[in-house]
């Protein structure tokens, strides 16, 4: 859709006039710092002439004072808008950056890592952020204090100038090439530590290992090896990032000298007075900050502009699933037979279903089995469109399922998984999690009906319960049942429960179907199981193996027939015959 | 001793220094020469101004001798700068040293701890807080003891010296400069716990905004699914915008830092010109203007050591919470001790007995109850039961990786408690359920990291347990990597692997916690199977079993139901006696039929 890439400059031209503010606070400030050491000159020389009254001495005192707290509320906004700036667009590209991930499909999520998309939406978007704002500050202001400050001393002194033109842009030039220097051993270091801290994380899931076999001399020893060469390559580290300082400050003196000296001469010579030669040092100091800011403003650049690269990449992938040419607006009953034409899959040059061909008549119950990783619970992810068949269509009714509107396909189907994602909310809001006005009566008679009611009672607030790691751990069977709740809530047209009952106890299953038996009818429902207690009421039950459907009848039916079906029926009825006894 | 614990922490914390009191000496004394010299400076530059540059000097000394007196002042201000170059350098570099090396040292101490450590403490300890211990605390700690300890020792003594300088030099302007002290002692020390404060919360805001961030992006598909992009998108930009409120504070605080710096910089300077125009205006002039520009360099050198030192309260206080915490690590106890005299093994046959031992993980939640059996030195036997019937307990016993409530557990005759754990289980060789795969080639897994077993012997132990053939199909065979991030492989595979390690090593008694797993191919199962048989008629052998041939082939079998032995014999008994075993048998034929 999308067909320019999103340019960086575009979040930045929004905030027009708090650029042109920071300009203004830039360059008032700058000009204030650079006009008040010559009350000092003055001063100074009026001191070393005795020309100065004490009068004299009052007043140039008190302006400089005024001065500098007119500089200080100027270097307050000087730093505040264009920092602030920085934020903000940071802020906006985060927005947008993450609107956009939410469009994009399954297949995106399952190529690219998430620590890896975290990265790009924190710390490269930290550095596009200093990159804007650091950017603008240091950029704006070195470049009016160098033109504003030299054309002053230039106009002063012409030698003394060649002195600060031969030292000062070196020190930014320095900095640039000592911070270069500074990243790869930095790097080196962030390596080692995770290497350490990755060595230290498996000797302790490991630790049945380690003392099962004593090793815990080896493993000292190679936790010694690592801890010894962290510490090398921090030192590495240490002897550039701390040398850094030390050798500024001898510039720093270096310069002085040679203000002293040449400049000393000059005051000899009568070309100079001494207060021009303190204003010169006192420029100096000044002027050694946005000197070094250049430099590291100069890295920020070149690290924002890498950032900002693999930023937009994000922002310009485009979803594989969404609404195109063929959807249908305007179309908003999802109803009807399922129906799979001849649908095969293939991920990676694996294929993983074959020519599926098959009917499911509206409002019946349809089970699906089959060994693991023979594709079942893939049907269910078709008719959701999670992934797009290779070959053939799904229909709903008349309609091919691409012809929906994505929310309003996905808005008729409620579906449960076996390994359901759950949100680091309170419960309650996790069970409406789908539901668009959420109601107590929804969420009592939804759990219900998973049987996670009773459950519910012996938790702390409640259905206000906070899940995840501040709140309570729910068990695999509670967060299945959870999931299930999430699903039936919706009320939904067809209802998907992918496996959902496979770690719950038989008792509990039971009861389990029994409430939902009334769910299942009143709609299309499709239940993936390996358990014949959930399977057998189904109206039709389909056996997937390797991609095929390779049994398909009641449950009666299959019984009939020696295949999979019947071997899974005898396996579990033994297996129910030992728990009895035990 | 609640009562002064940071007292307390204090002094083990100095413990760790002690090793490097002789270097910390040295960079002290460093500091100090450095006070001096940096003190210095300005006394040559004024000395410089007052003797050849001032108004009345040209009446005195000839232009010649003026600059040539420059020249030399200004050599010896270089050569001073340069010397306080390599001594800053120098003290720098010595104090990260030190910083880097205890830190080690706790490090080290930590992991060593933690490996001492009895497994019932990492069953009630979460991975993630361990390291947490290992990481984030002790990189406090380092804070504390290099930029704390001697940060702030070094700035004090600085500070000291500077103001003794100045007294000396103008005792006038001295005291003007302390008027200034402690408003910008308060300022600096206001603005930095203030930064301190709003940088925490930035910390939370941003943890908090990433954490949403990571469950949407794991949950994304569940999302989608649900039709909840947009009220997801709303949460989101709710988090972005506290965060946006939370950076706006810290850059509010931080905008006040420099301009603070500018205004109380500003003040020396008026204060400065004041006092010093006062003196030079008064007649007789009780100053020289040399001391006056002297002094306008001194604010630089007397205002770095205070910007340091309000930046240092904080560090400590963040500092002690990490040192409780590593230091109570540091001082759990080991339920499972290593005997004060342990006893000593002989040449080892393979005789274990269990007598009437009773277990439970926590309090009376018996897992195992009155158990017997001895097994002879190379018999093979197997133990099958239900799940949670004790099984794997009777193989953790054996291996002391808990201590038994009743009874006793015998190895070779003695109790394993009068053993010290190293001796015992390097007659062990544990094969486990899952087991864990290293970062490392296939021979670091196999070896774990010995490198004393030649490679002949490595392929030998693969080869005698059917994991050669897959292993040399690997891409680069022996000295693949594995591990996360590289190549992972199939359960059966590993567990070829793990009976590889466990025999390269050569114990007396094999213990084998066999899982009864659905994916593993056919061809793997069966080269599984060989595997076992061959192996466990080798020497005396424990396995936990769900396959039915290595069940077949053992010379005993004992039969577990909730936490007793219920059954043994051998499997034809077993199938006559028509009791619990025979149908847990049928249950497991057809499990894998």
């Amino acid at each position: 859709m999308s067909a320019a890439p999103p340019a960086l400059s575009s979040y930045v031209l929004r905030h027009k006039v708090r650029i042109a503010a920071s300009i203004v606070a830039i360059a008032a400030t700058v000009s204030l710092q650079i006009l008040l050491p010559f009350l000092v000159r003055y001063v100074i020389d009026g001191l070393d002439a005795g020309t100065l009254s004490r009068d004299e001495l009052g007043a140039a005192i008190g302006l400089f004072l005024v001065g500098t707290g007119l500089s200080v509320w100027t270097g307050l906004l000087m730093r505040r808008l264009p920092l602030r700036l920085g934020y903000d667009v940071e802020r906006q590209i985060r927005d947008d950056l993450f609107a956009h991930l939410s469009t994009l499909d399954r297949g995106f999520f399952a190529s690219h890592q998430t620590g890896d998309l975290m990265t790009r939406a924190s710390s490269d978007l930290g550095n596009v952020r200093e990159y804007v704002g650091q950017g603008l500050l240091q950029g704006i202001r070195t470049t009016l204090v160098v033109t504003l400050a030299f054309s002053i001393m230039a106009f002063i002194s012409p030698p003394l100038t060649m002195v600060m033109i031969v030292l000062l842009p070196g020190i930014s030039v320095l900095c640039f090439f000592v911070l270069r220097l500074i990243r790869p051993r930095h790097d080196a270091v962030q390596q080692q530590l995770s290497d350490l801290t990755h060595f230290t994380q498996e000797s302790f899931s490991g630790i049945r290992t380690l003392k099962g076999y004593a090793i815990e001399d080896r493993s000292a020893q190679r936790f010694t090896d690592l801890n010894g060469e962290f510490v090398r390559r921090n030192l590495a580290l240490s002897l550039v990032e701390r040398g850094i300082w030390p050798l500024f400050l001898f510039l720093f003196a270096l310069g002085q000298v040679l203000l002293l000296v040449v400049g000393g001469r000059l005051v000899v010579q009568h070309h100079l007075t001494i207060g021009g030669l303190v204003l010169f040092m006192q420029y100096m100091a000044y002027m050694q900050w946005p000197m070094l800011a250049l430099g590291w403003a100069m890295n920020l650049l070149v690290r924002g502009r890498a950032s900002w690269r693999r930023v937009q990449t994000l922002l310009q992938t485009e979803p594989k699933v969404r609404d195109g040419t063929v959807t249908q607006p305007g179309l908003r009953d999802v109803r009807g037979d399922i129906e799979f034409r001849h649908i095969s899959l293939t991920l990676d040059g694996q294929p993983l279903l074959r020519d599926i061909h098959v009917t499911f008549p509206e409002g019946a119950t349809i089970g699906i089995t089959g060994p693991t990783g023979s594709g079942k619970s893939l049907l269910a992810a078709l008719l959701v469109r999670l992934v797009e068949p290779t070959e053939g269509q799904v229909f709903i009714g008349v309609h091919d399922i691409r012809e929906f509107p994505l929310q309003v396909l996905r808005g008729h189907i409620g579906i449960a998984t076996q390994e359901p994602f759950l949100f680091a909310e309170t419960l309650e809001s996790n069970i409406l999690f789908g539901v668009d006005e959420p109601d107590p009566k929804t969420l009592e008679w939804a759990a219900e009906v998973a049987q996670l009611h009773g459950d519910v009672e012996t938790f702390p607030a409640r259905y206000e319960t906070m899940l995840g790691e501040r709140g309570v751990t729910l068990s695999g069977g509670q967060r299945r049942r959870a999931a299930i709740s999430r699903a039936v809530a919706r009320n939904p047209e067809i209802l998907i429960l992918d496996d959902v009952l496979a770690a719950v106890d038989t008792q509990t299953e039971a009861r389990i179907l029994e409430r939902l038996r009334g769910v299942l009818k009143e709609r299309t429902s499709i239940v993936v199981s390996h358990r014949i207690s959930s399977l057998r009421q189904a109206d039709l039950i389909l056996v997937l193996e390797n991609g095929r459907i390779t049994e398909l009848g009641t449950h009666a039916d299959l019984l009939q027939r020696d295949g999979y079906y019947r071997n899974l029926e005898r396996i579990q009825r033994l297996e129910a015959a030992l728990e009895e006894r035990a | 001793m609640k009562a002064r614990p940071s007292r307390g922490l204090f002094r083990r914390l100095l413990g760790f220094v002690r090793p490097y009191r002789a270097y910390l000496a040295v960079a002290l004394v460093g500091v100090l020469v450095l006070a001096f010299l940096v003190n210095a400076l300005p006394v040559l530059l004024k000395q410089a101004i007052d003797k050849y540059l001032v108004a009345g000097a040209d009446a005195e000394l000839t232009t010649e001798t003026r600059l040539l007196g420059l020249l030399h002042y200004g050599g010896l201000y270089l050569g001073l700068a340069a010397l306080a170059y390599l001594i800053r350098f120098g003290q720098t570099y010595l104090m990260s040293w030190v910083g880097q090396h205890i830190v080690r040292d706790i490090r080290a101490t930590l992991f060593n701890k933690l490996l001492r450590l009895p497994l019932a403490f990492y069953d009630r300890s979460a991975v993630g807080r361990l390291l947490t211990r290992m990481t984030s605390d002790v990189e406090s700690m380092q804070r504390l003891v290099t930029d704390g300890l001697v940060g702030l020792t070094g700035d004090i003594l600085l500070l000291v010296v500077t103001l003794g300088y100045m007294l000396v030099v103008s005792p006038a302007l001295a005291l003007a400069m302390c008027l200034i002290l402690p408003l910008l002692i308060g300022l600096l020390t206001f603005l930095n716990v203030r930064l301190r404060r709003t940088h925490r919360e930035v910390r939370s805001a941003q943890s908090s905004l990433n954490a949403l961030l990571q469950e949407s992006l794991t949950g994304m598909s569940t999302i989608q699914l649900f039709g909840r992009e947009e009220r997801q998108q709303a949460k989101f930009n709710q988090r972005s915008a506290t965060l946006f409120d939370k950076f706006n504070d810290s850059v509010r605080w931080f905008s006040y830092y420099f301009p603070t710096l500018d205004m109380t910089r500003g003040l020396a300077i008026s204060l400065v010109l004041a006092v010093g125009g006062i003196g030079l205006l008064a007649d007789p002039p009780w100053i020289t203007l040399g001391i006056v520009v002297a002094f306008l360099d001194y604010i630089r050198v007397f205002f770095q050591p205070l910007e340091d030192l309000s930046d240092k309260s904080s560090i400590f206080q963040e500092a002690m919470a990490s040192c409780e915490r590593i230091f109570a690590l540091i001082d759990t106890p080991e339920e499972v001790h290593d005997p004060a005299e342990p006893a000593t093994l002989g040449p080892v046959a393979g005789h274990v007995v269990f007598d009437q031992v009773w277990f439970a993980y926590n309090d009376e939640d018996w897992v195992l109850r009155d158990v017997s059996f001895s097994i002879e030195p190379g018999e093979a036997v197997a133990i099958v039961g239900a799940t949670g019937a004790g099984k794997t307990s009777v193989i953790s016993l054996l291996a002391r990786f808990y201590d038994v409530q009743r009874g006793h557990v015998r190895f070779e005759g003695v109790d394993v408690r009068d053993l010290r754990q190293r001796d015992l289980r390097k007659h062990l060789g544990i094969v486990i359920q899952d087991p864990f795969i290293f970062a490392g080639t296939v021979e670091e897994n196999i070896t774990l990291r010995d490198g004393s077993i030649p490679r002949e012997q490595v392929v030998e132990a693969a080869r005698h347990v059917n994991a050669h053939d897959f292993i040399e199909r690997l891409p680069r065979g022996y000295d693949t990597q594995l591990g996360e991030g590289a190549l992972t492989l199939s359960t059966g595979q590993k567990q070829l692997l793990a009976l590889a390690r466990a025999l390269v090593h050569n114990p007396e008694v094999l213990l084998i916690l066999d899982e009864a797993t659905a994916n593993v191919d056919t061809e793997t199962e069966r080269l599984i199977q060989d595997a076992f048989n061959k192996v466990m008629h080798e020497r005396t052998s424990i396995i936990i079993a769900h396959r039915l041939s290595t069940i077949r082939h053992v010379d005993r079998i004992l039969v577990m139901r909730e936490g007793r032995i219920v059954e043994q014999g051998t499997h034809q008994n077993l199938v006559a006696q028509d009791g619990y075993y025979r149908k847990l048998y049928e249950w497991m034929s057809y499990g894998l039929s």
